[in-house]
């Protein structure tokens, strides 16, 4: 009895039927000419990235001990002594930052193909929850190292939580669980970041994907009409690009590793504390106005790239005009993004 | 240009501006993580004097050390510590500003945060000018241009300065930025605790202690506190971990006198009354270098290893009796002479002096041989208790009454004479059935003063028990001492010695081996050629 009749009469399946769904579904999935193109093919590099962070990730957990006394001791003791830790640890590190950064050159193809326009919008939406589900991932989980860097990081980040109106006080209790940032905002750091996050992303994304699926790849106008099947050029670009990936993570693991800091010292405020390097735009912009006024301003801002796939028809009824409108507020969106990342960059 | 082409151009050129500038801005953030450099918040007055001093170029390293300093982090500028008043001895009007600033801040500039540490330091001997009171004329041997940048450099460690505070924290503590880890390196103690005087920083460096530092300090984070009675965070101590720095038990304190228990210093040894009042009678100081000693160590070890290095200061007293006794009986018989002006005298036969061969040993075996003889008993520095010390004392004694004998003393021409062994010991004895080092089973079985003295061990016993009942030893230090006179055959290891016979004749075996032929290539050898002088002859 061969391998595949002993597991046919275990898993009574139409084998012949899964391999035509399969082949269907991901074997000849139609991919559209303008996917040849680089530049225009670039959301699938989260999607590589995802399995890479859970993987280093679990293997993170294996080592690490969310409490305010062992956190930072654990994170030495893979950085500096269990084999291979520092690579995992930096791959883990660098992976989440090439993440964030891959989801803003996603959004910025879509955003000026106008890949969000109708029938796409819920998939806009999904696109801009799982962006805010990786920052928050980001943002727990560098939390998590407890020095002095990622310690304050906390605490000027959940203090911006605090400023929401009506529920900041209620929200930025049940995320520190209780005034400051203590061992219960570790454990409470922990279940989000290892367990809860990762759940919702992975759900996401399959909700992503599937919208995607549904509707097809979108076809921007002015590209050659035409298909080609997923397998096995479009297949054979996403492995480049995963060695790409893991040879430039690795690289960047080596020449800068994630370095420990110093003990998080509750009791030591630093004269200058700052969020991870994704919210410098927004943590500028609120030193520049007053805060309520600032978190207002950022929650319109929000909510009009939220729903603009459906504010969009409503700036112009010409076609030419709402291309110039989107890719001024495009472009310009991505250089303050850029200029004000910076600034904050350079400043004390 | 179609839409295409326009989404292509902007895709390309933002794509290349996010990955570029984000990527930039991880590689700094992530820097960050690795640079322990402070933040430091420069108030005005501050960075005028920083402004000034890069544009005049003064001192500009200055700066960056205190950048690296806990000052700069607490937000502590110049002017805090540089501050002066109109009459102030070291007050200068800058230049450049209409500040009034001190040149030179004193301890008790420090002392307005320090309080405790300047008033620590005060009580210790580090303060303590004492050789201003008993050697003053020693500079009639050294002119005083020599000592500005001789002795004054170490001894400004204690200087009186002319706001009646003492001392200069920056002797340890380099200015500007008071690194802990630079005051904890045993270099800075060895900046003046080095030489033939005092060679300590040798002494630990040839230490067990010293070896593991040299070893492996280099990975240690020296620049740690010790205030909280924490334990000692690194694997060997340096010097400042024994005299200052505390442990589990101790607090850290900047009196280094405190746990002293010997002024082995000076030229007799004796048990140090410093301070007493504040910090208790030696036995006192002991039991707290003790207790540090005890973080690493067994109590048996310590007390075996500190009561033998006890003995060894009581030996040199003896040893230095015999110098006292020959240059006060030269100067008697007037076959030396003490420098005198003015009806004043520049020399003392029983301390110093430097024109005559007997003045100059006995100088050299107290403030040379003799405190290398007894330091390097207290800090593990064998071969400064073996070749430096005892070894160099014996021959400055040889020397000496040598001397005295080709000067026409009779009874040091009979000491030359005699062909006795005992004479090398003409002082009284102190030791120790066997060492802290462990049994030896055939050590003891050598020393002449053993064989030729059926009652060796009871005239030690007698001496010690003087000393003991003098309050020179503690009670547990007699205990043990006597503990070990009533177990010395298995403390000599001498019970054991026939045990190891078959060990032994291996070894001796070998000997004969070597010395086999050591004679044939060696001694035995007899060249064709003879010496040119002797074919002169």
């Amino acid at each position: 009895m061969s391998v595949k009749e002993w597991l046919k009469e275990r898993f009574p399946i139409d084998y012949e039927k899964f391999v035509e769904i399969n082949e269907n579904i991901f074997i000849k999935e139609p991919i559209p000419l303008h996917m040849k193109k680089w530049l225009l093919a670039m959301g699938t590099t989260p999607f590589i990235l995802l399995p890479m962070q859970i993987i280093t990730g679990i293997l993170l957990a294996f080592y690490f001990v969310p409490s305010p006394e062992m956190a930072y001791e654990s994170v030495r003791y893979i950085t500096e002594e269990v084999q291979l830790g520092f690579w995992i640890r930096g791959f883990h590190h660098w992976g989440a930052n090439l993440m964030i950064i891959s989801i803003f050159l996603h959004m910025m193809r879509v955003f000026f193909t106008h890949a969000y326009r109708k029938p796409r919008e819920i998939n806009w939406i999904v696109g801009f929850i799982l962006l805010f589900l990786v920052l928050t991932i980001s943002f727990t989980g560098y939390s998590l190292t407890y020095n002095q860097l990622s310690y304050w990081a906390a605490t000027v980040g959940t203090n911006l939580v605090k400023e929401t109106p009506l529920i900041g006080g209620f929200l930025v209790n049940m995320l520190r669980g209780g005034e400051s940032v203590t061992a219960n905002t570790l454990t409470r750091f922990y279940t989000l970041h290892v367990w809860l996050l990762p759940l919702l992303i992975t759900l996401m994304i399959v909700i992503h994907i599937i919208v995607l699926r549904v509707h097809g790849i979108s076809e921007p106008e002015g590209y050659d009409k035409g298909y080609y099947p997923f397998y096995p050029s479009h297949f054979n670009k996403i492995i480049i690009v995963t060695l790409f990936l893991i040879s430039l993570i690795s690289l960047l693991t080596v020449i800068l590793p994630p370095g420990l800091g110093q003990p998080a010292d509750p009791m030591n405020t630093p004269l200058h504390i700052k969020p991870e390097w994704y919210f410098f735009s927004v943590f500028l912009f609120l030193k520049l106005v007053p805060i309520k006024l600032g978190i207002l301003l950022i929650g319109l801002i929000v909510l009009i790239m939220i729903f603009w796939p459906f504010i969009e028809p409503l700036t112009s009824k010409k076609e030419d005009r709402r291309a110039i409108i989107n890719y001024v507020l495009g472009g310009t969106a991505i250089l303050i993004l850029i200029a004000f990342t910076i600034l904050e960059t350079i400043s004390l | 240009m179609n839409n295409a082409k326009i989404q292509q151009w902007l895709i390309g050129i933002f794509s290349v501006l996010l990955i570029v500038s984000l990527m930039i801005v991880a590689t700094v953030e992530i820097k960050k993580t690795r640079e322990y450099k402070p933040e430091i918040d420069i108030d005005k007055i501050t960075a005028r004097c920083i402004t000034c001093h890069e544009k005049e170029n003064i001192a500009v390293k200055q700066i960056d050390a205190w950048e690296e300093s806990e000052h700069a982090v607490m937000g502590i500028g110049c002017f805090e510590c540089h501050e002066a008043k109109d009459g102030d001895f070291d007050a200068q009007r800058c230049p450049e500003s209409d500040f009034l600033i001190a040149r030179h801040p004193t301890p008790k500039d420090c002392a307005e945060c320090h309080e405790q540490q300047v008033a620590e330091f005060a009580n210790s001997k580090h303060a303590h000018q004492f050789w201003l009171f008993a050697n003053a004329d020693r500079a009639v041997y050294e002119n005083p241009i020599s000592t500005r940048h001789g002795c004054e450099q170490c001894h400004q460690v204690g200087n009186i300065w002319p706001d009646g505070s003492v001392g200069e924290c920056d002797v340890c503590h380099a200015k500007h930025s008071f690194d802990l880890a630079v005051a904890r390196q045993p270099e800075t103690c060895g900046e003046c605790h080095i030489g033939p005087d005092h060679p300590h920083i040798e002494i630990y460096n040839e230490s067990k202690h010293g070896n593991i530092f040299i070893t492996k300090g280099g990975e240690w984070d020296m620049g740690y506190h010790t205030a909280d009675n924490e334990p000692i965070p690194i694997e060997a101590p340096v010097c400042v971990t024994c005299h200052m720095d505390g442990n589990e038990k101790q607090p850290m304190t900047h009196n280094v006198s405190a746990r002293l228990a010997w002024e082995s210093q000076s030229p007799w040894s004796y048990r140090t009354v410093w301070d007493e009042e504040n910090l208790g009678s030696w036995e006192v100081k002991r039991e707290r270098m003790e207790s540090i000693c005890k973080s690493c160590h067994a109590p048996n070890f310590i007390e075996t290893y500190l009561v033998t290095a006890d003995l060894v200061n009581l030996q040199y007293n003896e040893i230095r009796r015999m110098f006292v006794y020959w240059t006060k009986k030269l100067t008697n018989d007037s076959l030396i002479d003490r420098l005198k002006a003015d009806g004043k005298f520049y020399s003392n036969p029983v301390l110093n002096g430097w024109d005559e061969v007997p003045e100059l040993e006995m100088y050299h075996a107290w403030h040379h041989e003799g405190r290398r003889f007894r330091h390097g008993a207290e800090m593990m520095g064998a071969d400064f208790t073996q070749w430096h010390g005892i070894w160099d004392l014996q021959e400055d004694m040889v020397e000496l009454i040598a001397w005295a004998a080709e000067h026409g003393d009779k009874e040091a021409e009979e000491w030359v004479e005699s062909n006795h062994p005992s004479k090398f010991a003409p002082y009284a004895l102190y030791d120790i059935p066997g060492s802290a080092w462990g049994i030896p089973t055939k050590t003891n079985t050598t020393p002449f003063v053993y064989k030729d003295n059926k009652d060796y061990w009871d005239r030690i016993k007698a001496n010690v028990e003087t000393v003991y009942k003098k309050g020179l030893l503690a009670e547990d230090q007699w205990d043990l001492w006597m503990k070990r006179y009533e177990n010395k055959d298995h403390y000599l290891g001498l019970k054991y010695s026939s045990d190891v016979d078959s060990t032994w004749n291996f070894y001796k075996e070998r000997n004969a081996l070597d010395t086999k032929a050591f004679k044939e290539q060696a001694v035995k050898l007899n060249l064709p050629g003879k010496s040119f002088w002797e074919r002169k002859k």
